[in-house]
């Protein structure tokens, strides 16, 4: 491990963020060119490098503490890292990182790069910070990090798109922080600690009717940043105006930083299983109601936000189950969403950057010009839909079964045909986009160029390697399944000073 | 094989077994494509070409599958579905915000429900 | 410090009865800041002491702890509030930064005009 890695996990996109304007400046006196993406992709893959030193050690079985300032946990913040911080930490690193290459060609014709590599590193500092980090409060700032620089990352290109979309999202998201602040507020009147891990070992102690209201507060905050329906409606709006390379990012790395901090405050922090049902039945009714809206959409981002919404009701669905299967398979799901949602998100932007618009009733016909993205895309289509052999069948069939061991076998019903419906927009999408008539001003649209197509076939190539081999996956999830159920461990880790 | 197959409780799923076993009818199905072709010489002509549409002419390049038609037939169906949900999505800001309130005050009542006090 | 707890209620009430039922952009981020504030009073009358001193490291902490301890106000709730006033202005700043390029693209403030994205 490299020493200090926790915290150098933060602080190295921080800095960098800071030194991107001048980079930027000594960039343009200098004549470099292309500098600030060098630089950003430099930092990110850094980041990642960190993040994978920390592997072998959590692996191992230990929780990694690293307390700041040398002040022992209950005082102090610290920073506390198992299994399931580890494995959001290399969802979010490797995302940012297959995002920055991607964007070195997508974002290439906007212009004030400057701060959009500024945020994109503010972002993925954010997201770190709320990965790694063992205190409450230090979670609710980076939370707010993050937040803050997606408004503006949606904000970005300045049309009325993304300005009408960024402040829906401003003003909803804003909301849900204060709810998350307000539980914060709460907790710490009730008990008197910020530390995730000695708020775990004292609440308990304190009559269950008083964690309701806090408990609810946090899962709301936190619902709407992972879009649970009824709070999902921002969502839509603010993938859709986003550049495609932010919307990759949001789907596949701020989503799941969302998830994780729902998933560690109910489990660890209150420690009440109890109310996974209701998790579950919500996942149940974010899936269905995404499916069916993501069927009469018109534009492929909405549509692919949609679906997103849909994906993200899996997920809830397999960790509100509660059962090791169920986490298990919630935790693969989260990984494999990550992976082809990110993918599908760069596929549009690929077509965007080529054609000119993601209305799917001005295209058709692409197949002739775009036959590897078409490939690429149908790749992504069929494993979100959970076709074998590519990786959402591994981790949706994981669902399945758990549903039915639970006892739920009615949920593992819909989402079995919720998954039928997933196919079937997809199919929707493929036949609008890359079969049919071509529009005959299209006859000269070109491939997709190759630096952006690089990050898209990494993770298609993923999407198989998890499908042909999902023990694989199962592994890498894991240590991360077996954390979140062993909330013992986690605290007697942190308060023991180990 | 078993080593490499993943058990699930009662059932059992061998990726390795189904992808060869995909791959191959896939490659059964290319052969058949490959017996069914096509054996007269075809012969296009403009008159063939066109497409029927009421006689209105039409470039063919113009023709193009609204996606909004695309599924009528299951929007028919979920009808009475989509008519509660799809004016909830107004795009009016204060709607979500409502719904934010509205989605809070249902958390509330489940929580309180599942943890067993109220 | 009831008083105080009601207020910082009522702040909160208000807050989401400006966001819920206002027309104006302006009048919602008003709304979003009323809200904080509300918490930040919670926040900080929950580590308030009625003649208390403030808690700094000095000679007189060493000299009697617990006395001093029995004392001085909470600190970290003050951290806390100053942290999220912070934070509390950059989305406000923000805020007004786009409800101005919102005037500029839609000539309105009506949020319920803002609704080209939709459905």
């Amino acid at each position: 491990m490299i020493p200090h890695a926790p915290i150098l996990a933060i602080v190295l996109p921080l800095f960098a963020a800071f030194l991107m304007p001048v980079v930027g400046i000594l960039a343009r006196r200098r004549g470099i060119k292309r500098a600030r993406e060098w630089f950003a992709i430099a930092a990110v893959l850094a980041e990642l490098v960190i993040v994978m030193s920390m592997l072998p050690v959590v692996w191992g079985g230990q929780v990694l503490v690293y307390q700041l300032g040398g002040w022992s946990p209950p005082w102090g913040i610290n920073l506390a890292i198992d299994g399931l911080n580890l494995l959001v930490a290399m969802i979010v690193s490797g995302i940012s990182a297959l995002v920055v290459i991607y964007s070195f060609v997508y974002m290439g014709r906007d212009h004030g790069l400057d701060q959009y590599y500024t945020l994109f590193l503010l972002i993925l500092a954010g997201m770190m910070g709320v990965t790694l980090t063992g205190d409450i409060f230090n979670l609710y700032v980076f939370f707010e990090i993050m937040c803050i620089s997606s408004y503006a990352l949606v904000a970005f290109r300045r049309n009325w798109q993304s300005i009408e979309a960024s402040i829906k999202y401003l003003i909803v998201g804003s909301l849900g922080t204060s709810f998350i602040l307000l539980g914060i507020a709460l907790l710490y009147g009730m008990v008197g600690s910020l530390n995730i891990a000695h708020l775990a070992q004292k609440l308990p102690l304190e009559p269950t009717s008083a964690i309701i209201v806090p408990l609810a507060l946090f899962v709301t905050g936190f619902g709407i940043k992972i879009a649970m329906v009824p709070l999902h409606m921002w969502q839509p709006d603010a993938y859709q105006a986003a550049p495609s390379a932010v919307a990759a990012l949001f789907s596949g790395a701020t989503a799941t930083v969302g998830i994780y901090a729902m998933v560690r405050v109910v489990y660890t922090l209150f420690g009440v299983f109890a109310i996974g049902i209701m998790l579950a039945a919500l996942g149940l009714v974010t899936m269905v109601l995404g499916a069916f809206m993501a069927l009469t959409q018109r534009d492929l981002k909405r549509l692919l936000a949609y679906s997103c919404i849909s994906q993200i009701g899996y997920i809830l669905l397999g960790l509100g189950l509660g059962t090791s299967l169920g986490i298990q398979g919630g935790l693969f799901h989260l990984f494999n969403n990550a992976i082809y949602k990110t993918m599908l998100f760069m596929i549009v932007g690929a077509i965007i950057y080529r054609v000119g618009t993601s209305n799917m009733d001005q295209l058709g016909g692409l197949w002739k010009n775009m036959p590897v993205t078409a490939t690429l895309f149908g790749v992504g289509a069929l494993a979100i839909s959970g076709v074998p052999p590519f990786n959402g069948f591994a981790s949706k069939w994981m669902i399945y079964v758990a549903g039915i061991e639970a006892g739920q076998a009615v949920f593992t019903i819909i989402a079995l045909i919720m998954s039928a419906l997933t196919l079937a927009y997809f199919l929707k999408a493929f036949n609008s986009i890359f079969l049919g008539q071509r529009p005959k001003h299209l006859s000269d649209v070109k491939e997709t160029p190759l630096p952006m197509m690089f990050p898209i076939m990494l993770l298609a190539v993923l999407c198989i390697v998890f499908g042909v081999l999902p023990q694989l996956g199962i592994d890498i999830v894991r240590p991360a399944q077996e954390a979140l159920m062993n909330s013992g461990g986690y605290i007697g880790a942190v308060l023991g000073g180990a | 094989m078993v080593s490499e197959s993943v058990l699930f409780g009662p059932g059992f799923w061998g990726p390795i077994i189904a992808t060869a076993a995909m791959l191959l009818i896939a490659a059964v199905g290319g052969l058949i494509l490959l017996g069914g072709r096509r054996l007269t010489k075809a012969k296009p002509s403009a008159e063939k070409l066109k497409t029927y549409a009421c006689g209105e002419e039409l470039e063919a390049s113009d023709i193009h599958a609204d996606s909004e038609q695309f599924f009528s037939p299951i929007r028919r169906v979920f009808r009475p579905f989509y008519r509660y949900i799809r004016p909830a999505h107004t795009g009016d800001l204060s709607t979500y915000l409502f719904w934010v309130v509205v989605g809070l005050i249902i958390i509330l009542v489940s929580i309180a429900l599942a943890i067993g006090v109220g | 410090m009831d008083f105080n707890y009601t207020i910082a209620m009522l702040l909160v009430a208000l807050g989401l009865y400006c966001l819920l039922l206002k027309r104006n952009l302006i009048k919602l981020i008003i709304g979003l800041a009323v809200l904080t504030d509300g918490i930040h009073l919670l926040l900080i009358s929950l580590g308030y002491r009625t003649g208390g001193i403030a808690a700094i490291v000095s000679g007189e902490m060493f000299s009697d702890l617990p006395g001093f301890a029995a004392r001085a106000v909470d600190p970290v709730p003050q951290a806390l509030v100053l942290t999220s006033i912070v934070i509390n202005i950059c989305i406000v700043a923000f805020a007004l930064s786009l409800t101005i390029y919102a005037y500029r693209h839609y000539g309105t403030l009506d949020p319920s005009k803002l609704r080209r994205l939709k459905e």
